[in-house]
C-alpha cells in the first residue's frame, strides 16, 4: 500500500520516492469514522528555503518512546504507545486511540544534509528539521568583466 | 455518559465557514479520538490532542454537557510550502452528555505531552438512613 509520497513536484524527487510504511500488527487504528485508514502516525510534510520540515502527529509519545534513525539514506522513525496497558479490557467503554508499536521509512532525497538533522518533542508533535544539503541551496556565480580579464591575459609575458 | 450532538460534521475535519468568508487562511476543526475507561472512583476520559498545551485547552461544563476545545498553532512556519500532507492543522472540538452520577464539582483535568486526562468522580452515594419507626 502506498501511502507516502514525497512530494510530487519535482521530477527529482519522484525518483527518490520509496514507499516502506509498515503497520505493526498490533498497531489498533481508530474507528467510528474519525480517521480510518490512515497511516500511523500522519505525516506533514514542509519545504522552506533551507530545509524541509517532517511532522508528525504523536500524542502520548515520550521522547524515550520515540527512536529516529538514518542509514544510507532511509530515514526510519519507531515508536510505541501503551498508555492505557493498565487498564483491562471490560473497563473499557469507548476505545478509539491507536496503541502499540509502529514504524514508518521514508527514502530521504539526496539533497538532505542527513548528519546535520535535528528533531523536538513539543506536546505531542514531533517537527523534525531536515537541512537541505548545501549544494541544493541557491549560489551566487561571481561575474566578473569578460573583457579586462582577456587585456591581462593579452599582457602576461609568455615564459620562454 | 455518551457523545452529544455533534457539533462538527462527523468527518475528520471540516473548513469553518466563517474563517473561509473573512478571507482568513483555511481553518480546521478535528474530532479528536478517545479513550473511555472505569475505575474505581469514576470515569477516565483520555483524548489525544496534539499540539494542545493548559493555556490552549479550554474545558466547559454546562448543565450535563462537557466541551473541550483545544487550539492548535500552526506546526510550521510562515512561508513554509506543504509538499506532503496526511493530516490537518486544525483545532479540537467534541462535546459529551454527562450522567447524573458524575460529580461536576470535583471534575480535575491535566495534559500531557498532547494527551488530556479527564478524571470525572462519581457523585458519592448517600449513607443509608436508619428511619426510626415509633409505636403507638
Amino acid at each position: 500500500m502506498r501511502v507516502f509520497r514525497w512530494g510530487s513536484a519535482f521530477d527529482a524527487f519522484r525518483d527518490l520516492e520509496r514507499e516502506m510504511d509498515r503497520l505493526l500488527h498490533n498497531v489498533h487504528m481508530t474507528h467510528e469514522g474519525l480517521r480510518i485508514g490512515r497511516p500511523f502516525p500522519a505525516v506533514n510534510i514542509y519545504e522552506l528555503q533551507d530545509e524541509f520540515l517532517l511532522t508528525a502527529e504523536l500524542p502520548g509519545t515520550r521522547v524515550e518512546d520515540l527512536d529516529l534513525s538514518v542509514s544510507n539514506g532511509l530515514l526510519t522513525i519507531r515508536g510505541s504507545r501503551t498508555t492505557t496497558a493498565e487498564v483491562g479490557d471490560h473497563e473499557f467503554r469507548r476505545s478509539e486511540r491507536p496503541q502499540g508499536r509502529w514504524e514508518r521509512s521514508f527514502q530521504l532525497p539526496e539533497r538532505v544534509h542527513d548528519t546535520a538533522m535535528f528533531a523536538e518533542l513539543q506536546n505531542g508533535v514531533l517537527l523534525l528539521h531536515l537541512p537541505k544539503a548545501p549544494s541544493a541551496l541557491a549560489r551566487q556565480i561571481p561575474v566578473s568583466d569578460g573583457s579586462e580579464a582577456l587585456i591581462e591575459a593579452n599582457v602576461t609575458p609568455v615564459p620562454e | 455518559m455518551t457523545e452529544s450532538e455533534p457539533t462538527v460534521p462527523s468527518t475528520m475535519a471540516a473548513p469553518r465557514a466563517e474563517a473561509t468568508a473573512t478571507n482568513l487562511p483555511q481553518h480546521w476543526v478535528c474530532t479528536p479520538p478517545i479513550d473511555i475507561f472505569e475505575t474505581p472512583e469514576g470515569l477516565v476520559l483520555r483524548a489525544d490532542l496534539p499540539g494542545v498545551t493548559a493555556e490552549t485547552l479550554d474545558l466547559q461544563v454546562q448543565d450535563n454537557k462537557l466541551t473541550l476545545l483545544g487550539r492548535v498553532v500552526p506546526q510550521a512556519p510562515e512561508g513554509a510550502r506543504l509538499i506532503h500532507q496526511e493530516y490537518h492543522v486544525g483545532d479540537y472540538v467534541r462535546s459529551f452528555i454527562l450522567s447524573d452520577d458524575v460529580d461536576h464539582d470535583r471534575i480535575t483535568a491535566k495534559i500531557t505531552n498532547g494527551v488530556l486526562d479527564l478524571l470525572l468522580p462519581r457523585t458519592p452515594k448517600p449513607e443509608p438512613r436508619r428511619i426510626q419507626v415509633r409505636a403507638n
